[in-house]
Order: C-alpha cells, then sequence, then structure tokens
C-alpha cells in the first residue's frame, strides 16, 4: 500500500464547513418548514410531515456533523521536491499526482468566511487541471504558494 | 517581393468577408423576408442594409493590413476601433493554410496562424482570409527559418534534416469505407430498420394491429418507411460529405513536423509540431472494430479553444489495426504500440454490469407497467446495456512500457490512449468504499489538448495495479 501523504488541512476547516453546512440546513428547513405548515394546514397524513422532519434532521446532521468530519479527517496533502500529492473524499477517496515540472502557477483564494478565521484556498492550475487545497492557515497558504512557485520555476517551459 | 512592405489581402477578401457576414446575419434576414410586409419602406431597407454590409466589407479589407517586420508579423486592422497584434515568430506554433472554393478560383490560400496564446479565446490567433500561395509560402520560409537559427544556436550538432517523408495515403477504397462508417449510430439505426423489414412477411403486422385495424398497421408501415428512408438520406449525405472532407488524404513528416493535406472542394492543410504532441488516441467505433479497423488521433498542445481541430487531429482515418505500429513507428518511434495489455479482473465484472444497467432498470419497469404489453420490449433495452457492459469490462486494460502509459477503455467508442509520462499533467487514483472491498481502484491520467484537458480513465483495476501505475508516475515515492 502507498503511505498516504502527511500534511492535514488547519482545524479551523471543520468549523468553517459546518458553519457553511449550517447555513445550507437553514434553507433546507424554510422550506421543510413551509411544506409541514401545508401539511398541517392541509391536512395530508401524518407520516408525510413525520417523514419530512426525519429528512431535514438527517440532512442537517450529515451537513453539519458527518461529512465535515470525514472529509476534514481524508484531507491530506503533500509538497515534495517533485511533485505534490493529494488525498480527498468521504465515500470515495482520491488521490492525485500533480508533479512540479507541470505547474503553470499557483493561485490562494479566500471568501468571507474564511477570512473570518483567517484561512484561504490553495488552487494549483496545470495546463490542463486545476487543483485545491481548501482552508489552509493563511501564513502556511502563503508559504506554500511561494514554495510551489519557486519548485515549479526549476521546471522546463514546454508543455 | 519584400515581406516588410504593409500589404493588403487580394481584394476577394473583402467579398469573402461579406458573405460571411451575411451568414451570420442570416437569422434576422430571414425573419425580416418572412414578416417583412413589402412595400417601398421594406425595399429600402432591405438595399440600405445590404449596401451597409457591401461598405463594411470593403472598408474593412482596406484597414486590414500585415507585414513582417523585426520578426514579427505584424496585422492592423478595425473598422473603428484600430487594432495591432503582433506575433512574433517564436510565439507561431503553425501555419495552417486551407483553400476554399472561392480561395482556389484565383489561385489563393487562407492562413491561419495559430500561437500558444494563453487567451481562450479566438485571439490565438490570426488569419490572413486570402493571400497568393507564393505569399504564403514565402511567410511559412521566413517563420522556418526563423525558428531554425533559434534552434541552431541551442544545439549546434543537430542538423536540420529538410526532408520530407511520406507516411500515408488514404486509397479510394479506405476512403469509401471511412465514409460508410463514419455516421455510427445512423448506420446501425437504418441496418436494424431494414433488418425489421425482412421479417414483414413473417410476422403478421396486420394480425397484431387487429384492434386498430387496417388504419394504424398502414401508418405504421407508412412512418417507418419514412423514417428508414429519412435515415438513409442523413446517411448519405454524411458520407458524401465525410468523403469531400478525407479526399486525397496524405500524412507526410517534413522536418519536424507532421503535415496533413486533406479534402476535394475545400483544401486543407494542418501542421502539427512533432514536439507538441501531448498523447496519441486509437479509436475503434463499433462498425470498424468487426473489420479490425481503426482511427488514430494526434492530442496536442496546439490549437486555439474554437478550433477543436487544432488539438485533436485526426492523422490515420482509417488503418488495420496491426498496420499502426509499423505505420507510425519510423516517425513516432518512442510510442510503443502495446499488445500486452493487463486487464481489469474477473471480480470488476459485477461493478460494469450494475453500473452499466442500474440507470436503465427504472426506465425498463416504467415502461413495462404503463405501456402493457408494448413496454415489456424494453427489456431488450436492458440486455444491449448489460451487452455494453460486458464489452467495457472487457476492454477495460492498461500497460506501461518505459517512459510511457497506455490505457485502454471503453465509453461509446473503444479507445487506446497512449502518454509520455513528461506530458501527463496529473494522476489520479481512486477508490471508493466498495472497491476496496473488492481490491478494486480506478485510474485516471490527463493530457493537455488544446487549451483544456483529454487523458483516459479506466474504472475497476487490480489495485495493486493502479499503485504500480502511481509509483510509476510518482518522482519522488520510488
Amino acid at each position: 500500500m502507498v503511505p498516504e501523504p502527511q500534511t492535514k488541512i488547519s482545524e479551523q476547516a471543520l468549523v468553517v464547513w459546518r458553519i457553511s453546512g449550517a447555513i445550507t440546513s437553514l434553507f433546507i428547513w424554510i422550506v421543510g418548514g413551509g411544506l409541514v405548515t401545508l401539511g398541517v394546514l392541509f391536512d395530508w397524513p401524518l407520516w408525510i410531515i413525520v417523514g419530512m422532519i426525519v429528512l431535514v434532521l438527517i440532512y442537517s446532521y450529515a451537513m453539519i456533523f458527518f461529512f465535515p468530519k470525514l472529509r476534514w479527517k481524508r484531507w491530506r496533502y503533500e509538497v515534495r521536491e517533485q511533485e505534490i500529492e493529494l488525498q480527498r473524499g468521504v465515500f470515495i477517496i482520491k488521490r492525485t499526482l500533480i508533479p512540479m515540472v507541470r505547474v503553470q502557477h499557483v493561485d490562494t483564494q479566500q471568501g468571507p468566511l474564511l477570512r473570518k478565521y483567517q484561512l484561504s484556498t490553495v488552487m494549483i492550475s496545470t495546463a490542463a487541471t486545476v487543483h485545491e487545497i481548501p482552508a489552509l492557515d493563511m501564513e502556511e497558504a502563503e508559504e506554500l504558494r511561494q514554495s510551489i512557485s519557486r519548485l515549479a520555476r526549476v521546471a522546463d517551459e514546454d508543455v | 517581393m519584400k515581406m516588410s512592405e504593409q500589404k493588403r489581402l487580394h481584394p476577394i477578401a473583402a467579398f469573402i468577408n461579406m458573405l460571411k457576414q451575411l451568414k451570420e446575419m442570416i437569422v434576422p434576414i430571414l425573419f425580416f423576408i418572412i414578416f417583412g410586409s413589402g412595400g417601398i419602406f421594406y425595399l429600402i431597407a432591405v438595399v440600405v442594409g445590404l449596401a451597409l454590409v457591401l461598405l463594411t466589407g470593403i472598408l474593412s479589407w482596406y484597414r486590414f493590413t500585415y507585414r513582417v517586420e523585426e520578426g514579427e508579423l505584424r496585422i492592423e486592422h478595425g473598422l473603428f476601433v484600430r487594432k495591432k497584434r503582433y506575433i512574433p515568430f517564436e510565439r507561431i506554433q503553425s501555419l495552417d493554410v486551407s483553400e476554399g472554393i472561392l480561395q482556389r478560383l484565383f489561385g489563393l490560400v487562407k492562413v491561419k496562424v495559430e500561437t500558444a496564446g494563453g487567451s481562450r479565446t479566438e485571439d490565438a490567433e490570426a488569419v490572413l482570409t486570402a493571400i497568393h500561395k507564393e505569399e504564403a509560402n514565402q511567410i511559412h520560409e521566413l517563420i522556418m527559418s526563423m525558428k531554425n537559427a533559434d534552434l541552431e544556436n541551442e544545439t549546434v550538432t543537430e542538423e536540420a534534416d529538410d526532408l520530407e517523408t511520406n507516411i500515408y495515403k488514404l486509397s479510394f477504397g479506405e476512403l469509401l469505407l471511412l465514409a460508410s462508417t463514419s455516421g455510427g449510430v445512423g448506420v446501425v439505426i437504418s441496418a436494424v430498420i431494414a433488418f425489421f423489414f425482412q421479417f414483414e412477411e413473417i410476422i403478421p403486422y396486420e394480425r397484431v394491429y387487429k384492434e386498430v385495424e387496417h388504419f394504424i398497421s398502414n401508418g405504421v408501415i407508412f412512418i417507418s418507411i419514412v423514417v428508414f428512408l429519412g435515415f438513409l438520406l442523413a446517411w448519405l449525405i454524411s458520407v458524401i460529405g465525410t468523403m469531400l472532407k478525407y479526399a486525397h488524404f496524405t500524412l507526410k513528416k517534413v522536418d519536424q513536423d507532421l503535415i496533413i493535406t486533406r479534402g476535394l472542394l475545400e483544401k486543407r492543410q494542418i501542421t502539427i509540431p512533432l514536439k507538441r504532441i501531448q498523447a496519441i488516441r486509437i479509436s475503434e467505433n463499433i462498425l470498424r472494430q468487426p473489420l479490425g479497423r481503426a482511427s488514430v488521433y494526434i492530442e496536442s498542445a496546439g490549437g486555439s479553444a474554437l478550433n477543436e481541430e487544432g488539438s485533436k487531429v485526426l492523422v490515420l482515418p482509417l488503418i488495420k489495426k496491426e498496420q499502426i505500429a509499423i505505420v507510425l513507428n519510423p516517425f513516432l518511434n518512442e510510442y510503443p504500440v502495446s499488445t500486452q495489455f493487463k486487464k481489469a479482473p474477473i471480480r470488476a465484472i459485477s461493478r460494469y454490469l450494475f453500473r452499466g444497467s442500474v440507470l436503465f432498470i427504472p426506465v425498463v419497469f416504467a415502461l413495462s407497467y404503463f405501456f402493457n404489453p408494448w413496454g415489456y420490449a424494453s427489456v431488450l433495452l436492458l440486455l444491449v446495456a448489460i451487452i455494453w457492459s460486458w464489452f467495457m469490462f472487457k476492454d477495460a486494460g492498461w500497460a506501461l512500457e518505459g517512459d510511457f502509459l497506455t490505457l485502454r477503455y471503453r465509453g461509446f467508442v473503444k479507445s487506446t490512449v497512449l502518454m509520455r509520462k513528461e506530458k501527463v499533467q496529473s494522476l489520479t487514483a481512486t477508490k471508493s468504499h466498495f472497491q476496496n472491498k473488492k481490491r478494486l481502484a480506478t485510474i485516471e491520467a490527463v493530457v493537455k489538448s488544446g487549451h483544456t484537458g483529454s487523458g483516459g480513465r479506466v474504472s475497476d483495476l487490480e489495485a495493486k495495479d493502479v499503485e504500480t501505475i502511481y509509483h510509476w508516475y510518482s518522482r519522488d515515492r520510488k
């Protein structure tokens, strides 16, 4: 078995993912609440109403607790001298190798939620693909961006 | 002829531009003609519109000038906004020379200058719509000499061999076969319908439809005939189209470029610099596979986003499979056309069958339930899906040979992709929970093709094999 990449992403990512999970859940709650009200008003069978409430609860649990935890546990990366390795996924685990010689440029990116927690996302572009490492500490992301650019510059120009 | 002089295109370019503009305006024009009320204003509007198109055509031709200066191709154009585009020769990837019917009448050519520009628009290229052939040659030679001079500075030892070698020529018989097997689905459908017509005598259509009697029976047969003729016509048109497009197909190697010329009415020439080759793709569609024929494409880094042809080029339109290696070897000798494939293990077959048929099961149930009894025929659909999945399983495979990875898989078409390690942009191994239980994994390799990615993905290989490929690609984990 090929050993896993070693570096984990920031623990704060978990908080951010939970918050964004909670926000999407909120919408589901609003829609679900509306439907339940309709159900009560128009005397829908009880099982539909109960079913809807259960579904909304399961959804919220999954989006706020279950998936972020598993996703965070799986997310690993490693930047070595000649390549970058990523591992991600919840049920389906994906591992990707990106050789330094193929890296064209590296960007960092930050939404309002990430900024609040001093995090940013690193995007690595090759000539044909884009890969991202989500939610790293800002300094760490910046450092990573610079070290990848430095290592990638050694590579030759030709695609 | 001095190349540094500022020059205009041949005046016919104005006419070609006008036609192009009219073509783009075809929808409003049709709208106008259909809903136009007639009368004097209508006439005036038409005349004014045409005059405007004529005028802009001529003016933009007048404004468009080009010259070669200081190692750059300099183009200036624009009606209201003056635009200048200076393209340094080093940035020019290739010149695509083509001759439309109009150009041919005057002994002219259309030259498309392809650059490796990072921009994803048509700005990645410049087009000289109509210039004299000799001029195109001059520009070509100028660029080549400039580039070779650069090369010589870098490597003195490498002699620029101006050798021209013919690699491949499409014979008429093969052209016919290529054309008749190209419109894949259409052929199959007309063949199937024709097949069923054979049984018309045996299957008592009259009795089958006896509830609704003659009317439907005649109707169905009539509609079937119309549909069949429609397919036949569409197929014939596509055959003729393909024949016109690929007539006189030749593949040559000149210096360090592959050059393709083809076409009967519109002659095209496509240049692929050898070092821009990213991968070789061998495609076998369902009609050609039983004949032992395949098509070979080259995925190249050239071309622009709007010009797909520049990135995935058909180099051997139709060739016997065992001939591919023989024909290509002298020119792309490093690329090994593998015959030894490691396949997906038997225990992967259930996953292939499941993936291929799972979407059809609810459809079949629904059709059978709602359209009794004819809905049961949809079981055939499921059968086709299962057979197809079995083929997908059978065709999945991989091979590693030195610096080359070959992936073989089937979507609709069976594809074999040959990739050089240095040209693979990224490699991904995927393992789901269920795959893990069966010790299976999926591998995906991406190469650059034009401005996007292409490559190959093989599902449910032996997990150990996927690890082998992963290790092979890794530069640090040895």
